[in-house]
């Protein structure tokens, strides 16, 4: 079943007097059950994603448009705000990637959780059996996460706590309200490996009890290959590739994918150490000054005049790409 | 002969009120390492177990408590304070953070060759010309204010900084940490460019074990401020010795092979 | 950039062009910085423009109205005072007298201030904290009761409450000038000098001090309308201004017998304090929120 389906998402901002496309048509299908990892540098606009998705936009200096965005056959553009905060709040929860800053510091860890636990999903009850109910889900939370000794957790307060800690108890957080879908905002950003790996772990094994699906934005390759189920690249607000993983990773057809797997040494067990990495040359363009057509096009190896034209997403096998010139095509 | 030579070095955090006696609060080392000319020394851990006040320790910013640095077989101390400027220079993990928003690069760039070298005027402004080259950038790039450079090109100016006075190790707390995949690929190099042309040793704080394991020819691995284990990179890549070593590989395999199927 | 650029050109204003821009925005602060443009033309040139001595007395033109009353004459544009002193010059050397004063306090006070504030946040342990404290709880006091204090002690007289509002204003730039270094000292960019082999002094000089000047021109501002405050209430009080001083303060204080019989002698050297104080405090806020808009566009 198909979860979010969001297609031609455009959002426009206004820098200088002027309208940039900071999202251009972007494409996003997640199934149920899914984890879908959405991947993009700096500046390629995973985080505004994020937030049209949830309408933490305000609606002043943004405008958005899209052809569609149904949540479960839902229109999300069309519906009121309110409804929209209804469903935001039941059914999707966000993990945000520095947890220090997304926590209350003066209230203690025990009553935040507790706040977000959705009183209308727990069985009837009287009020005053509420706050028992409350307690018995708070540990199971945080049993389901790892954290053992909760009795002494719940009482502390967020800065007494070690970040990779915090970050469990944010998905403890986000699991409160049993969601349809998390949305981990580069949870793993500035985590050391062995950190790293256990929130990862316990995300997977969120989405295999629980079937929820996950969308994690990163642009951490490694972490991202060893839990997704597909893949979407992102580069300066256009979607560059989509499609499952392995797949993927196998046999990319934009040359930003290509260049993106390449750049992580540890994909590549063949290189000899302290050869040099193979990479894009220049940077990442600016709002102020981003090139028409496509996005990539002074960077791309393989670019050439029909690039300033953007290209339209084509399909093979369920793999989605945008180029005039992919790789791996002469051959096919 | 070694470039550099670090012997039993040691640090002790205290904390001293005025009616209580002193107490330690971290204490670091003793630690050892040597380093040829053109090698790669990598230091990883977890956070809080000293990397960044080694490094510190190494570039004078920390003065060691006891144990020392040799450096082309002359033991440094803060009476060489010049020379070690000359000689031993930091990259910081922030490029962002490292760089006046006031003064232009030049400026930036130039501020180390006043203080540190008889250069003239004339001589100064080729030099910063040539190492503006010498990392990727423009000669136009000098009239450069902060705020009007990407990421990468922070990081290069930073290069630039480190390198213009041509020093013989360079130090750098996690140089590559915040930059984004096609950046940082650059980046190392940039790096490894530089240090196979100028024979630059370099020693570096890392996370990203996929990194480490291309770019260093030694590794150092700490926890709670003692170096559990060192050796060269594939050694302690396929037989770790220590638990804690053992764990981080492991994991970092597992992550590598690891892929959904 | 709305027009059309053909060649796509990077334009990139240094922090102090940014600054400009920002503030250009705040029209009413620009409104306010061609008032206070005005007021140092006057400064500069009232000698020229004036029609009179300050202190001529016409002794048969007393308490002449200003020229759009019926009794008033082209002569005297703005009238005269009960000695018989014009009083559009009085009001130009005035303003030259109190503005011109200010600033000069002002400057002085930011190099004595700036100095002992980057001593106090480039040093450690009781000494820093000795500066900091003590005059911290100076600042606690308002400006204008210490200055009182101090005339008391030295004497009425202008020069003397110079003295006065300078020592007054000191503590306000030395505690700015502290918190903005030890805030700095925390930065990598001056770890990265320091690594570079820099002394303190070349630390402050050649660093810091070139991120500092926007900081210290809207403290400037604010000491600005202080001390024009400070000065003119003074005069007012007769403890600063003395005789026949053309001081806009004083000459409030002066107009003051004559008040129900000639209004216009304390209205115009008060309107003309009140516009000073207006643009001063306009250009300051305009500067503020320019500057607070940069850092947040950089």
């Amino acid at each position: 079943m198909i979860l979010l389906d969001v297609k031609n998402l455009t959002l426009e901002l206004e820098l200088a007097g002027e309208w940039v496309k900071a999202l251009d048509k972007i494409n996003l299908v997640i199934n149920q059950g899914q984890i879908h990892a959405l991947v993009g540098e700096s500046g390629s606009g995973k985080s505004l994603i994020v937030k049209a998705i949830v309408g933490a936009l305000p609606n002043k200096r943004w405008k958005i448009t899209a052809d569609r965005m149904n949540w479960r056959g839902q229109d999300l553009l069309s519906m009121s705000v309110q409804k929209r905060r209804e469903i935001v709040k039941s059914d999707i929860s966000v993990i945000f990637q520095n947890p220090i800053n997304s926590l209350d510091p003066l209230l203690n860890l025990g009553d935040q959780l507790k706040q977000s636990i959705n009183i209308a999903a727990l069985p009837k009850h009287l009020f005053w059996q509420r706050n028992q109910y409350k307690n018995r889900r708070v540990e199971e939370l945080l049993h389901r996460v790892g954290i053992k000794n909760h009795e002494r957790f719940l009482k502390t307060y967020p800065h007494q706590i070690p970040s990779n800690l915090l970050q469990k108890f944010m998905v403890a957080m986000a699991l409160a309200s049993d969601p349809k879908l998390i949305i981990a905002d580069d949870p793993t950003r500035g985590m050391e490996v062995t950190s790293k790996a256990q929130i990862l772990r316990l995300l997977s094994r969120v989405n295999q009890v629980k079937d929820t699906s996950i969308l994690f934005v990163s642009h951490d390759l490694l972490a991202i290959s060893s839990m997704s189920h597909c893949m979407t690249v992102l580069y300066s607000g256009q979607t560059v590739e989509t499609g499952e993983l392995q797949q993927l990773r196998k046999r990319a057809y934009h040359p930003y994918t290509q260049a993106l797997l390449d750049s992580a040494p540890s994909f590549r067990k063949d290189l000899p150490p302290k050869s040099p990495l193979t990479t894009l040359a220049g940077t990442i363009p600016t709002l102020h000054h981003l090139p028409i057509g496509c996005r990539l096009g002074p960077r791309c190896p393989r670019a050439r005049k029909e690039c300033v034209v953007t290209p339209s997403p084509r399909k093979i096998h369920g793999h989605y790409y945008s180029c005039h010139y992919p790789l791996h095509w002469a051959g096919r | 002969m070694d470039l550099i030579n670090v012997e039993n070095i040691r640090f002790e955090d205290k904390i001293s009120r005025l009616f209580t006696p002193a107490r330690t609060v971290f204490s670091l080392g003793p630690v050892n390492f040597d380093l040829q000319a053109g090698e790669t020394l990598a230091i990883i851990g977890d956070n809080g177990s000293g990397k960044s006040l080694l490094a510190k320790l190494l570039v004078g910013l920390e003065t060691p408590s006891s144990g020392k640095i040799l450096l082309n077989g002359l033991a440094l101390s803060t009476a060489h304070h010049k020379q070690k400027c000359h000689d031993i220079r930091m990259i910081f993990q922030n490029s962002t953070g490292s760089l006046n928003p006031g003064i232009t690069v030049g400026a930036m760039l130039e501020e180390p060759l006043i203080l540190n070298t008889e250069l003239n005027v004339q001589e100064r402004l080729s030099k910063i010309d040539n190492t503006l080259r010498l990392v990727g950038l423009l000669d136009d790039h000098k009239f450069f204010y902060r705020h009007m450079l990407s990421d990468g090109q922070k990081q290069r100016v930073a290069l630039a900084k480190a390198l213009i006075l041509d020093p013989k190790v360079i130090v750098a707390d996690e140089p590559f940490a915040a930059l984004d995949p096609s950046v940082r690929s650059q980046t190392v190099n940039l790096l490894m460019g530089l240090q196979r042309d100028l024979g630059l040793g370099f020693i570096f704080i890392s996370h990203n074990l996929g990194i480490v394991r291309h770019v260093a020819d030694k590794i150092l691995v700490m926890e709670n401020g003692a170096v559990i284990e060192s050796g060269k990179t594939d050694v302690i890549f396929n037989w770790p010795k220590e638990d804690y070593t053992k764990r981080l590989i492991e994991t970092h395999q597992q992550l590598v092979n690891s892929q959904y199927n | 950039m709305a027009q059309f650029n053909l060649y796509q050109e990077e334009y990139h204003p240094s922090p102090w062009q940014y600054t400009w821009i920002a503030f250009k925005e705040n029209h009413i602060a620009v409104v306010g910085l061609f008032c206070l443009l005005f007021f140092v033309f006057i400064t500069l040139f009232s000698p020229i423009i004036a029609p009179f001595d300050p202190t001529y007395q016409t002794t048969g033109d007393l308490l002449i109205p200003p020229a759009w009353f019926d009794n008033g004459g082209i002569s005297h544009l703005l009238g005269t005072d009960a000695l018989g002193r014009d009083m559009l010059s009085r009001v130009l050397y005035g303003c030259r007298m109190t503005f011109g004063i200010s600033v000069l306090l002002v400057l002085l006070t930011m190099l004595i201030g700036v100095g002992i504030g980057a001593v106090a946040g480039m040093s450690k342990g009781f000494r820093s904290s000795f500066v900091n404290h003590t005059l911290d709880s100076i600042k606690a006091i308002p400006t204008l009761l210490i200055a009182i204090i101090i005339v008391a002690i030295l004497g009425t007289g202008l020069v003397n409450s110079m003295w006065a509002i300078m020592l007054a204003l000191i503590p306000q730039f030395v505690h700015q000038t502290r918190e903005f270094i030890s805030n700095e000292m925390q930065k990598e960019y001056v770890m990265a000098s320091k690594l570079d082999g820099a002394s303190n002094i070349q630390l402050f000089f050649r660093t810091i001090l070139p991120n500092m000047g926007e900081v210290l021109v809207v403290q400037c501002t604010l000491a600005l309308s202080i001390s024009v405050l400070d000065i003119s209430a003074l005069g007012f009080l007769n403890l600063g201004a003395q005789g026949s001083l053309p001081e806009l303060g004083h000459m409030l204080s002066e107009g003051i017998e004559v008040a129900y019989l000639a209004p216009w002698t304390i209205a115009i050297p008060g309107g003309a304090i009140f516009l000073m104080m207006i643009s001063i405090n306009l250009v300051g806020d305009g500067l503020r929120s320019a500057l607070r808009n940069r850092l947040l566009h950089s």
